[in-house]
């Protein structure tokens, strides 16, 4: 009887103590580092998932084959923007790797109808906002001499853990709160005018 | 101070206005503009529908008041005009005059309207709330309120020209010129990208890149060098230090700023039209 009544109530607090415990201690996936003498933005959102035209997976890009993020998103140091790149870019790996999947059969079948998949926007800011990344990424990448091959941590920033992830999910708030918290830690310009216009 | 002291000149309680008061500056946009070469074509209004994505208001509501042009000709006939109406009329292009001293700014109640580093007045369309007050305190007339969505109505084709870099004012809120403020940021950014300042006419506001007879000119009056401070200096006008100001003695140096007297320290310098006495 006694047996009972500690199996029912006492033990699932207790166990439920020592998991919080455990998982406190050590955190499912180690947060990603924020590039050295940069305070990151404080914030996380649970953004909706994105259905894609083609499940584009980042991890693999990223963990497994260890692509740049500017490799293909190679407008983020030159402009506002940082891009999606061209079905062409895609098939200038895919026309020889990994020709027998479905997502690079579905993607060689856009590029022979000479079409780009209808990408749908994730990281989507007002359109009175008007970030600049090619800004971000000279100060925290260029101008801070970080290696180029280290520069997930500075798109981590406002992105989150892409390469955890295989579809893109919204991952920080990217609030005004968000922005400006960071531009007063970071040294950033503190004009509405700035962003606002 | 005496009470009489503070009626003329209430202005000098603000903070070292004229060095710039709360503010270090950057920059120091300003213009000059030669009504002498002006001929009211509107071209630089034009222009400025077009940068700024300004609606055309139809002629009921302007005559309601309710334009939303940030640039205007304005036109006056002096007497002289009148004696000989074949001479035309005297043009003025009017619009915000990014004052140093704005009387716009410290009306507002929810801080929308405030002076950026680089010398602008600016307006922040989403904190506004649309009391208006900024608008009825401003002696120049420049500042324009959203009273209608045009942005619902905009003209089919029409919607695909609005400038990205400009937000799409909703109604309830007010508007005026931002001396192109999105070029400047642009070229701001460009010039940072290449770890330089700001040369002097990388920058043109959209109606001195219009106009025919080359009649604006924009730059930053901090530079010394600069085009438009060099015709500041030609023309002897300078900010603040309007009470020693002394009458004009030289018919060469045309310049002079709009209300003045008001002390609100305007940063668009106009040269007086010459006209031959007949």
């Amino acid at each position: 009887m006694f047996y009972k009544h500690v199996c029912k109530l006492v033990l699932p607090p207790v166990l439920m103590f020592v998991s919080m415990l455990l998982m406190s201690g050590a955190p499912a996936r180690a947060e990603l580092a924020a590039p050295p003498g940069v305070t990151p933005p404080v914030g996380t959102y649970a953004g909706a998932d994105v259905a894609q035209p083609i499940e584009f997976p980042h991890d693999i890009h990223v963990n497994v084959n260890k692509i740049n993020c500017m490799y293909c998103h190679t407008y983020a140091r030159r402009s506002k923007v940082a891009g999606i790149p061209p079905t062409s870019k895609c098939m200038g790996c895919h026309k020889m790797i990994a020709t027998d999947k479905p997502r690079i059969q579905k993607l060689t079948e856009y590029f022979e109808k000479r079409e780009s998949p209808k990408w749908k926007k994730v990281h989507d800011v007002p359109d009175f906002v008007h970030f600049s990344h090619e800004r971000h990424v000279k100060k925290f990448v260029f101008d801070a001499d970080l290696p180029v091959e280290n520069v997930e941590q500075v798109c981590g920033l406002c992105h989150g853990e892409i390469k955890a992830m295989t579809v893109a999910k919204k991952n920080k708030p990217l609030t005004m709160g968000f922005c400006q918290r960071c531009h007063e830690a970071n040294g950033g310009p503190g004009d509405c005018w700035k962003c606002h216009k | 101070m005496s009470f009489k002291n503070i009626l003329e000149n209430w202005s000098a309680f603000r903070k070292d206005a004229e060095a710039g008061g709360h503010h270090k500056y950057d920059h120091r946009w300003g213009m000059a503009i030669n009504l002498d070469v002006c001929t009211g074509c509107n071209a630089c209004s034009t222009a400025c529908y077009a940068e700024n994505n300004l609606p055309v208001v139809g002629k009921e509501r302007f005559e309601k008041g309710q334009a939303m042009h940030w640039m205007r000709i304005e036109r006056f006939w002096d007497d002289a005009d009148k004696q000989y109406p074949e001479r035309g009329a005297s043009y003025l292009p009017m619009m915000c005059q990014q004052c140093g001293a704005a009387t716009c700014e410290p009306v507002c109640p929810v801080a929308a309207t405030y002076h950026t580093p680089d010398g602008l007045n600016a307006q922040v369309y989403n904190r506004c709330i649309g009391s208006r007050y900024c608008s009825n305190n401003c002696p120049f007339r420049v500042r324009y309120f959203n009273f209608y969505s045009y942005y619902e109505t905009w003209a089919e084709p029409l919607n695909q020209q609005l400038n990205p870099d400009i937000s799409v004012r909703d109604k309830g809120v007010m508007e005026k010129c931002t001396f192109c403020v999105q070029r400047i940021r642009t070229a701001n950014d460009k010039a940072k990208m290449e770890n330089r300042s700001i040369a002097d006419g990388e920058v043109q506001t959209a109606c001195a890149q219009a106009c025919p007879t080359g009649a604006i000119v924009f730059g930053d009056t901090m530079d010394p060098n600069s085009a438009v401070s060099k015709l500041w200096a030609k023309h002897e006008v300078k900010r603040g230090d309007y009470l020693s100001k002394k009458p004009k003695q030289h018919p060469e140096k045309r310049g002079y700023r709009i209300f003045e007297e008001l002390n609100v320290d305007p940063s668009v310098m106009y040269l007086e039209r010459v006209r031959e006495e007949i």
